[in-house]
């Protein structure tokens, strides 16, 4: 690795004469606040709990009803604790919309298991928070009521959840697992002190019993013992998978445990939020123009929720090498749409985001001049959908309850469409990526990885080939450190249910090369493009049907699988996803696997959650 | 600074429908006698590749100006010799120079074949264009000169948009070796809505700033959807050094043979295809951060270091010109795609409406793209719902520029337009802002603090509490605060500060801003024979306004 090595270590220093500062401390932290001025738990303009439409008071813990734009207020200009002036800014007056998520995540190494058996060596991210629901195969993201919870039970074993689900016998996925904790790995009061509680101007002792429960006391303060623990060689293919709902605020905290199977590295790790729209650098993860974290240290990143539609995420250090050995992931935002009442004229709520003009398009029908024309947001997606021949775009779709599911829920929509275009029953998310055993053996040692020579053998789902795609529930790969690991989470299984509609969220992080994925029987209805819906300006559906698709690295679409007609996709059938590029459908040496699943159509319903058939 | 695009630089300087007569050679190496430079390219391995390439014939000068990069800023000079370098792209070049020409025009090439003699026939394929052939031999693709012969081809240039030319002889070896690039042709009819409403308050403040106009047009169509602020281009191709050093091997030793001689022709192995260089506009990264015409890159005249101020809607004409697609990757941004191969992309007009104003082009943050095929689009960045003050404002600063006023427009930026005045028509409420270094500051994040304890100038009561600087590594262009411009960080640090003591800034004096890497997201292209950083991977820079961009460096 010697010439690599050198050059990428020594690039801020030789090339680019960087300010780098010796990494003397220690310093992990979560962040998760309970309220921020974006959500607050009270109105600061009125001193009063906001409630929603609901009645219900807003606590941050839950997605309130989208029922209008948020409206806002400028907070008066007063002094702080400091004796600064603060204030001069905007704070919701009404209608509160999304939430405080937050998730945890470590950067360092694992192991997967490929389909052939093989064990693939990684440089890998792995869930630090929501542990037993992503080994569950849910995604990592969650309210500040869980992510806040003090871990109580006996202490936290390496390998975990694994190893305490081994220990008991129980699966992730069976009736009663074992391991159940999702709140913050290490997460502990920080008894080192005392805190006033703002509210009653009372001193809380937090070294006392019960401070694990007192939200003054959990200040992001961690215990590193259990971070490392757990978070050292629990590497996932691929990476954790975020979850959000447009107008959440999310924190997502990066803890670098260190690459223990390479102890000459002192890797830093950083998360780029891939297609994040008007980003700001410093939260863009790209070492060179930011910041990077050091083996030791924790630092969160901060994001308002970006519109609806599917993005990647990875570490951006070295990326040929990062992405190569498995720093990817996935991240998805829900639209609005999903969170309007039921009975609400889809077409209406989507009126009303132009009210806002963080979430409005301002496009609402086809232009007839050069000067409206010109003043347009061009990088504008959802205008209202232009109505036929003249009429209105709104054909009148409410929200209604999906009779596919069960338990059953209102229908879910990739995009705030307005017309009910993209609605979907269950979504299924698809990591794409490709593995080449060589290098990531190469990587284990300390010679010089080949990139001319670069050629994946492994194509992989969700970090699997075919057949270990349709195998339900995570995959366990055991570590030099002897203990068994959840390494590869996500089965591809795509359930759909009886007559229903499911969509694939679709990301390919390969470094290599570009992939193509088809599908024998049902059509695919590709609806989104680069987490944008397939929309033209003057509001016309620009959808298409296919039956395969071929993105590359860095590309991301939505599609749906519309097997509504029960006739011509009865249940009980099977269909199949697969390459056409047929020398991909392997698994190294083994000539038939690689990037493929099955697609089974339910006998009735699904359960959206577990993504099984009802 | 300056982009790609600007050699042959014709189009607004002659009437519509002159004719326009560039010539270009297809250059050798050192044996001949009419372009004597040896043509190698370098890269930032320290490798130099024996190419071929399109440069400009002796006695084409007259008929161009490609000394004048734009607007009549003049080309740079070389140092040593006082002489414009490069000016008349007189020696070979990788890309091919630039064609700019105007929409309606009709263009001559004259193309001799300087090639060694072993390269045998070549010839030019203009994509997208009616051509017709006078001269040469007969060809498969086109009409082909043979070694020191000459073809001349016409075409008009009938309709707008960013096009290839390329080798159209043994093109899967000529192509490689260099001889491709591009024809830019401006629209006829700018529309006027380009200057004005937000592209006139745009102009108004860089005049401000004393910023040059480096525009080619102020549309990329015909059409108002196309207007922009800045341009760039970007060529991507790979390179296979052992086929480059075959050729090299076999014409050394052929060196005085005939053409139609038995054996007196290249046997080169084009396949397997093993590229370990992966190009833009001719440079690998860091290279491709110089500047344009630096004389340490003599035949690869062109960068690829764009810059951009809040705002502006930037131009961007990707063009695949190797063997491979490649997926470039917009940090900071989606871009509106506006045409394919020059060919503008329109929704169906509303009913009743003659003219078709609305785009149906994609928008992406990943632009493939394909060899051979070009794609405009259009990027900006304006930092709309970071739910935070990327200038790091404050009401309690002394500073004025700590402290501006933000009033937003009818898209809730501070443009001095008025939030009623939703086609930018009227006359702005407020065109002091031009003047100020918020202009086009998102107002809804306005002194909206991000960090929870206060540092140096900023507010508290943020949402993010920022960790010790100790277990962080700072990269090249981190300024050293979250916040955007030298005015924003300096302000932004102190006493309390997480990064830096008061009054520093840390990325470089000429590259301040927020810096968005654009790449091919095949991330192993990000690589120069084996090294990382290299290969096709470029740095965005979203400049502060107050920090003046000149492109022609």
């Amino acid at each position: 690795m010697s010439i690599t090595r050198l050059f990428q270590c020594g690039l801020a220093a030789l090339l680019l004469s960087v300010a780098t500062l010796p990494a003397v401390a220690q310093s992990f932290r979560v962040q998760c606040p309970f309220s921020t001025i974006t959500h607050p738990l009270v109105s600061p303009l009125t001193g009063t709990p906001y409630t929603d439409a609901n009645g219900n008071t807003i606590n941050n813990d839950y997605e309130p009803p989208y029922v209008g734009p948020t409206t806002f207020a400028t907070v008066p200009v007063t002094k702080d604790a400091n004796g600064k002036m603060v204030g001069g800014y905007v704070v919701p007056s009404g209608n509160i919309n999304g939430a405080i998520k937050c998730q945890q995540i470590a950067g360092g190494d694992g192991f997967a298991t490929m389909a052939d058996g093989t064990q693939v060596y990684l440089f890998s991210f792995g869930p630090l928070s929501d542990l037993a629901k992503m080994v569950a195969g849910q995604d990592g993201t969650d309210f500040p009521n869980v992510f806040n919870q003090v871990y109580t039970g006996p202490p936290l074993q390496p390998g975990d959840p694994a190893t305490t689900d081994e220990a008991a016998g129980t699966s992730p996925i069976g009736p009663n697992p074992a391991f159940t904790y999702n709140g913050a790995v290490g997460l502990v009061p920080d008894n080192s002190g005392t805190v006033v509680d703002p509210a009653t101007g009372q001193t809380v002792n937090c070294a006392l019993p019960g401070s694990a429960t007192n939200p003054l006391c959990l200040t992001g303060h961690v215990d590193p013992r259990q971070i490392e623990d757990v978070g050292v060689m629990d590497g996932n293919m691929p990476a954790p998978l975020f979850a959000l709902d447009e107008d959440d605020e999310y924190f997502l905290t990066l803890s670098n445990t260190g690459m223990i199977m390479r102890p000459d590295l002192f890797e830093q790790h950083t998360v780029h939020f891939h297609g994040y729209p008007n980003a700001s650098s410093f939260y863009d993860g790209v070492p060179e123009a930011s910041i990077a974290i050091n083996i030791g240290g924790s630092f969160t990143y901060y994001y308002i929720a970006p519109d609806a539609g599917t993005y990647m995420w990875h570490c951006h250090i070295t990326p040929p090498e990062h992405l190569q050995m498995g720093m990817v992931g996935q991240v998805y935002v829900r639209p609005r749409q999903n969170r309007v009442p039921l009975g609400t004229d889809l077409y209406t709520s989507l009126g009303w985001q132009e009210a806002d003009p963080r979430t409005a398009c301002k496009t609402n029908a086809a232009a007839t001049d050069d000067a409206t024309a010109a003043s347009r947001d061009i990088l504008c997606t959802n205008p209202l959908p232009a109505g036929v021949g003249g009429n209105s775009g709104d054909d009148g779709v409410t929200q209604v309850m999906d009779a596919h599911t069960s338990p059953e829920r209102p229908y879910r929509y990739a995009y705030n469409d307005g017309d009910g275009s993209t609605k979907y029953d269950v979504a299924y998310p698809i990591n794409i990526h490709g593995f080449d055993p060589n290098f990531h053996f190469i990587a284990m040692t300390f010679n010089a990885e080949p990139f001319v020579d670069m050629k994946d053998k492994y194509f992989l789902l969700n970090g699997r080939g075919y057949p270990d795609t349709v195998k339900p529930g995570p995959m366990k790969t055991q570590s030099p450190d002897g203990r068994t690991h959840y390494s590869q989470l996500l089965p591809t299984i795509i359930n759909i249910p009886a007559g229903g509609r499911a969509l694939l969220r679709i990301s390919d992080l390969d470094v290599y090369e570009y992939q193509t994925l088809a599908s024998l029987g049902i059509p695919m209805t590709v609806v989104g493009w680069s987490a944008k819906l397939l929309r033209d300006e003057a509001g016309h559906n620009r959808s298409y049907k296919t039956n395969s698709i071929t993105i590359g690295g860095g590309e991301s679409l939505d599609l749906i699988l519309d097997a509504s007609d029960s006739g011509k996709y009865p249940p009980g059938s099977t269909y199949f996803l697969y390459t056409p590029n047929l020398d991909h459908l392997s698994n190294d040496e083994e000539n038939f696997g690689g990037l493929m699943t099955e697609v089974h159509i339910c006998p009735t319903t699904i359960n959206p959650t577990t993504r099984t058939c009802t | 600074m300056q982009h790609s695009k600007a050699i042959f630089r014709t189009g607004h300087l002659l009437p519509v429908g002159a004719l326009l007569v560039a010539a270009l050679v297809a250059a050798l190496v050192a044996v001949s006698a009419r372009a004597a430079q040896p043509a190698y390219i370098n890269q930032p391995d320290g490798a130099q590749i024996y190419s071929w390439g399109y440069g400009c014939a002796t006695g084409s000068t007259p008929t161009f100006a490609p000394q004048v990069v734009a607007n009549g800023s003049p080309g740079l000079v070389d140092s040593s010799t006082g002489s414009l370098i490069n000016s008349n792209c007189s020696t070979m070049q990788v890309p091919g120079p630039t064609l700019i020409v105007t929409e309606g025009q009709t263009v001559t090439v004259t193309l001799t074949n300087d090639l060694p003699n072993a390269a045998g026939n070549t010839s030019i394929v203009f994509s997208g264009f009616k051509v017709t052939a006078s001269g040469g031999v007969p060809g498969l693709l086109a009409q082909e000169a043979a070694h020191g012969a000459t073809v001349t081809y016409t075409f008009v240039a009938d309709q707008p948009g960013t096009r290839t030319y390329y080798s159209g002889t043994q093109s899967d070896l000529q192509v490689e070796m260099g001889l491709y690039g591009v024809v830019i042709v401006l629209p006829n009819n700018v529309p006027a809505v380009c200057d004005a409403g937000l592209h006139h308050s745009n102009q108004q403040v860089a005049q401000h700033w004393k910023e040059p106009d480096f525009r080619l047009a102020h549309a990329a169509y015909d059409s108002p959807k196309t207007c922009y602020d800045r341009e760039y281009m970007f060529q991507f191709a790979e390179l296979d050094p052992d086929i480059h050093s075959q050729v090299l091997a076999q014409v050394n030793a052929n060196p005085n043979c005939h053409p139609g001689n038995a054996g007196c022709s290249l046997d080169i192995a084009t396949e397997p295809y093993h590229p370990a260089y992966f190009l833009i506009n001719g440079r690998s990264m860091p290279d491709l951060m110089d500047g344009n015409y630096g004389d340490q890159y003599p035949h690869q005249p062109y960068n690829a270091n764009p810059h951009i101020h809040p705002g502006e809607q930037a131009l961007i004409r990707v063009v695949g010109q190797g063997h491979w697609q490649h997926p470039l990757h917009e940090h900071g941004n989606h871009v509106r795609v506006l045409a394919r191969d020059g060919n503008l992309m329109l929704a169906e007009a509303a009913p009743g409406v003659a003219d078709r104003y609305d785009l149906a082009g994609r928008v992406v943050f990943t632009t493939t793209n394909t060899p051979g095929q070009t794609l405009d689009g259009i990027f900006y960045w304006t930092g709309r719902g970071l739910n935070w003050d990327p200038y790091g404002h404050n009401p309690n600063s002394t500073d004025a520029n700590g402290n501006p006023p933000c009033y937003p427009d009818a898209n809730g930026y501070n443009t001095g337009y008025a939030a009623t005045d939703t086609t930018y028509t009227g006359t702005p409420d407020h065109p002091e802002v031009w003047n100020n270094i918020n202009y086009y500051e998102w107002c809804q994040d306005h002194d909206k603090p991000l960090e929870a304890a206060p540092v140096g100038d900023v507010a508290s009561g943020g949402p993010a509490t920022l960790p010790d600087p100790n277990i962080l590594t700072n990269g090249a262009w981190f300024s050293g605060s979250p916040y955007l411009g030298p005015d924003a960080t300096l302000r932004a640090t102190g006493p309390n500060s997480v990064f830096l003591p008061s009054n520093t800034q840390a990325n470089p004096a000429d590259e301040r801003g927020f810096a968005f890497i654009w790449h091919s997201h095949n991330e192993r292209e990000l690589t120069t024979n084996n090294i990382f950083p290299g290969g096709m991977f470029m740095m965005l820079l979203v400049d502060s306004r107050e920090f003046v961009i000149d492109e022609s460096k």
